[in-house]
């Protein structure tokens, strides 16, 4: 078999020994991986000049280039995965063209597909498609439909280009295009006050983020004067390399990108409010895709971190406490939707915790089950809330389990996978990341962690509790209009529901030696093994009945504890265990720690601390700034010219147009001069 | 009355200053030279002064005319007769009825009442008396080679120098007051038919 | 006195002081162009009292220069004031005033 056949017959599958000894995969790659996104591109700009006419119909077209998409990025990734031909174990490398040929500037526009790229590529593609699926329905009395799906095409670009590409500055111009494209999907109900100034938030709270990842790219140019992701990692890393900028530094530039886009801690303030934008939005970027860009930035970059422990130390650090902080707060928060978003804050936690101690596949992992359980929740939040004629607050809901079966036992199945039951997606990840954390001798992590777990579990059924079980508490009108969503609603919800149960067992076993260990291996192992030998930590085999059986037991006792404790206070109604809620535990259990249920409710006033900061401070900053300019600056510019001015008045009164006044001053000149030379002849 | 104060003073003056020549003649026993040339000064300083300080103008012009007569005198002691004819007939019989003619022309009927000083007739009384003692000053302290005065240039001798040495430049000045003739006689023209 | 140079040229500053002192004081536009032929007058003396004391040298012809030197002056002085009083009669006739400090069209 030739190893290159260009352009020609239809897909050949072969799994069978290729001529370079492995299974091959041999398609016309060149042009199939830029129609990845050329296809989202089409569809963007069809849907933008001519959506307006087309009215219902407007969705056709982009859903369809995403479901061509989908199917070349599975294709792809299938590839990518099994290390198939021609990607082989490092990835298949698509040249598309030079866009900056500038002499010791070189940038080219490539476009990397390794086992890394694939593991994105199934989570965006996928979940991209059923939220276009999804946003049919539930957009479907929207008057801004066709412009709705117009920018979930040009967010899908950007996400794809961000993941696909292979050289910073590409990536960089991905990410503020992610980075737009949410600022015009939050903000997409504009003429909602609060809406507008959620996205605005998000923007500008991205845009402090993107400083440092700017810089940082910057300070990788100054040390190797590539920009190619790999080859400028290489250089940096490798061994007796002087780079003019510390790793450190570099590490925590990137760093500070990836906290501005994944919302870690003091860069959370965005996601919460995000929620103003429509719920497909909410499942797609903020908990499947755009939120995951930093884990991605920080997984490819795993050899710059893994050569920087402080670095490393910093990111964990920021990630647990982001958990924990999340966590805290959602216990206590009203709209379903708001306890989603600090869900995603909280899970993303988890995934930098394990970035930060250097268990980088069990974060890769997280974000893949993650982006399944996360998005499924999300998406049937959206059908309760089209359920119940757009009323967001839990305490409004109530008893939905009997009117809306399908969302409900989705649902369902969503927080048993978030909670880390076994054998659902969430327990899987989530254990390795804990498991690894102790392991490489993180206590404090696995600690921590340990606690948003029985966090997570107890406010993921006080949600189900207050949604789905008990009483309705709205209105009886309300109550008699609820009815199920359509089947374009729900299907999406039912195929999420089944990876988010199933691909914990499908990528997580055999445990310890998993298949999705295999899959990144490639990409990780050598990151790891550098951290191994720094710490001189080297985890043993796997023991199941020993150390590991432990972490086990611990992950699945605490979140059994938590749910426990989310029935005994906002009841349960399964089939076997029929407990009632009790709202008089609830208020007595707030009340006897008040300062920590006002401080979790009010979000521990970083949003008020943000306004004293910028606004009220920086606002005082302004002012004097600007009455420094006007005073100062241009009093001074204008100054000078009424100087000349008042100079040129007065030196004015001297033409009298006299001749008589005229010849005294020539008198006095003459005196001046003769009565000099007098004096000094004379000297 | 009162207009006739300074001429009274100057009369006084000029009294006093014959009386000092007169005693210095027949007492000190002074040459004539110096007693003519102390009297004539004494007059030529005097008129200038009455030239610039008196109200009426056309007794400003009479004054110039005196002082005029004078500097011929002091010419003559010099040793310049030439010189003087022509001071007296070129300065005081043209140009001092030419002036004399111009004030009548411009004279306007409230002249005796009008200021007589601008504004800044002290700054230029200080000026001018600085400059006399600069000059005075200069003239003193300079080492003047000795040299006996008193030749009587005869004009035959000065004719010979005008118009051997310097014909280029009588002749130029002919010139120039054949443009001074004209450019007076367009200026002073009356437009044809225009306002007199 | 009439012996020496100092003599003649200290009268010829104080003629000169006092014809400077004319045209920076008076209104009168004609009493300027008198001080004006007061101080012409004094610089005619001085040059004659420089010639009559041999700073040109000591022969008749040498000391003739001075007189050859003042009457150009005295040349020019008529010319001068010639013209002078056709522009100061030409001006008048315009303003209707022969005094100077009223002619300040050139005023800033």
């Amino acid at each position: 078999m030739s190893p290159a056949s260009p352009f020609l017959t239809g897909p050949i599958v072969a799994a069978a020994e290729g001529a370079a000894g492995g299974p091959t995969l041999d398609l016309p790659w060149n042009a199939l991986i830029p129609l990845i996104l050329g296809l989202p591109i089409f569809g963007f700009l069809f849907t933008a000049a001519v959506g307006r006419r087309l009215g219902k119909q407007a969705h056709w077209v982009p859903v369809l280039a995403v479901f061509a998409a989908w199917v070349i990025a599975m294709l792809a990734a299938y590839g990518a995965l099994t290390h198939a031909e021609p990607f082989g174990e490092s990835g298949l490398v698509v040249e598309l063209y030079t866009w900056i040929p500038a002499g010791g500037f070189q940038v080219e526009v490539n476009f990397l597909v390794d086992s890394l790229t694939a593991c994105l590529l199934i989570v965006v593609t996928t979940i991209g498609l059923l939220v276009h699926v999804y946003s049919v329905g539930y957009m479907g009395h929207d008057p801004g439909y066709w412009r709705f799906f117009a920018y979930l095409n040009l967010f899908m670009v950007s996400m794809l280009l961000l993941v696909l590409a292979d050289n910073w500055l590409v990536v960089f111009v991905a990410w503020e295009l992610v980075g737009l494209s949410s600022y015009l999907l939050i903000g997409f109900w504009y003429r909602k006050n609060s809406a507008a100034l959620a996205s605005k938030k998000a923007f500008i709270v991205n845009r402090v983020g993107d400083v440092g990842f700017a810089l940082g790219i910057m300070a990788i140019f100054v040390n190797t004067g590539t920009l190619n992701i790999r080859e400028s990692i290489g250089l940096m890393t490798a061994d007796g390399a002087q780079n003019a900028i510390p790793l450190v530094v570099v590490a925590l530039l990137v760093f500070a990108g990836a906290m501005g886009k994944s919302a870690q801690f003091p860069l959370h303030v965005w996601l919460p409010d995000a929620m103003e934008g429509p719920t497909p939005v909410s499942a797609l970027i903020h908990a499947a895709t755009m939120v995951n860009a930093g884990v991605y930035l920080v997984a490819r970059a795993n050899l710059l971190f893994a050569h920087s422990v402080e670095a490393m130390v910093v990111v964990a650090s920021i990630g647990i406490f982001t958990a924990i902080l999340a966590a805290s707060i959602a216990m206590t928060q009203t709209d379903i939707k708001r306890v989603l978003a600090y869900s995603t804050l909280s899970q993303l936690g988890y995934m930098f915790a394990a970035l930060g101690v250097g268990a980088f596949t069990a974060a890769i992992f997280h974000l893949m089950t993650h982006g399944f359980f996360k998005g499924l929740l999300f998406l049937g939040s959206g059908s309760v809330i089209h359920a119940v004629h757009e009323e967001q607050d839990m305490r409004r809901m109530g008893g939905l389990r009997r009117k809306i079966p399908i969302t409900y036992v989705t649902m369902l199945i969503g927080s048993i996978a978030i909670a880390g039951i076994p054998p659902l997606a969430g327990f899987f990840s989530k254990d390795e990341i804990l498991g690894e954390a102790f392991k490489l001798g993180f206590a404090w992590v696995w600690l921590i962690g340990i606690v948003v777990a029985i966090m997570t579990a107890f406010y993921m059924f006080r949600l189900i509790g207050l949604t789905f079980w008990g009483e309705f508490r709205g209105p009886r009108e309300i109550w008699d209009r609820i009815h199920e969503s359509p089947r374009v609603m729900t299907i999406p919800l039912i195929l999420l529901a089944i990876p988010s149960a199933l691909i914990g067992l499908a990528l997580g076993l055999p445990l310890g030696d998993s298949v999705i260990h295999h899959w990144l291996a490639p990409v990780f192992d050598e990151g790891v093994h550098v951290i191994e030998e720094a710490r001189n930590v080297h985890p043993g085999p796997y023991e199941l009945f020993g150390i590991d059986g432990f972490l086990i037991g611990a992950s699945v006792a605490v979140a059994v504890a938590g749910i426990l404790a989310a029935w005994r206070l906002f009841g349960a109604e399964l089939p076997g265990i029929r407990i009632g809620p009790r709202h008089g535990a609830v208020r007595a259990i707030s009340a006897r720690v008040p300062f920590l249920y006002r401080a979790s409710l009010n979000k521990w006033w970083f949003d008020d601390l943000n306004h004293l900061l910028f606004i009220v401070i920086g606002g005082r900053l302004a002012a004097a700034m600007f009455w420094f300019d006007r005073v100062v600056v241009d009093g001074t510019v204008n100054g000078i010219g009424s100087l000349t001015v008042s100079a040129g008045r007065g030196l004015r009164q001297v033409q009298t147009g006299r001749v008589q006044n005229y010849a005294l001053g020539i008198a006095v000149g003459l005196i001046v001069m003769a009565g000099s030379y007098l004096i000094l002849a004379g000297r | 009355m009162r207009a006739l104060v300074p001429i009274l003073v100057a009369l006084a003056i000029m009294g006093a200053v014959t009386g000092v020549a007169v005693l210095m003649l027949v007492l000190l026993g002074q040459d004539w030279a110096d007693v003519l040339l102390w009297l004539f000064a004494a007059v030529m300083i005097g008129s200038a002064l009455l030239v610039v300080t008196m109200r009426d103008i056309i007794r400003c012009g009479l004054a110039m005319i005196v002082c005029f007569g004078a500097l011929a005198g002091i010419y003559v002691i010099l040793g310049a007769p030439l010189l003087a004819a022509t001071q007296v007939i070129v300065y005081i019989g043209a140009i001092s009825v030419l002036i004399l003619f111009a004030i009548m022309l411009t004279q306007t009927k409230d002249a005796p009442r009008v200021l007589v000083f601008q504004t800044q007739s002290a700054g230029a009384a200080v000026a001018a008396i600085i400059i006399a003692v600069i000059i005075a000053l200069a003239v003193t302290a300079t080492d003047w080679p000795e040299v006996v005065g008193g030749t009587w240039l005869d004009t035959a001798t000065l004719s010979e120098v005008l118009f051997n040495e310097y014909v280029l430049a009588f002749e130029v000045v002919g010139v120039l007051l054949l443009a001074a003739v004209v450019g007076g006689v367009f200026l002073a023209k009356r437009e044809p038919g225009g306002p007199s | 006195m009439s012996q020496s140079l100092d003599a003649y040229l200290i009268l010829s500053g104080i003629l000169f002081a006092i014809g400077t002192f004319g045209f920076l004081a008076r209104r009168n536009a004609i009493s300027m162009l008198m001080s004006i032929e007061l101080m012409l007058n004094a610089v005619n003396l001085a040059i004659i009292a420089f010639a009559a004391f041999g700073a040109f040298g000591g022969s008749p012809a040498e000391i003739s220069r001075g007189s050859v030197i003042a009457l150009m002056v005295i040349s020019v002085a008529a010319a001068e004031a010639t013209v002078g009083l056709a522009i100061i009669i030409a001006i008048y006739r315009n303003r209707r005033t022969p005094l100077v400090d009223e002619y300040d069209a050139m005023r800033q």
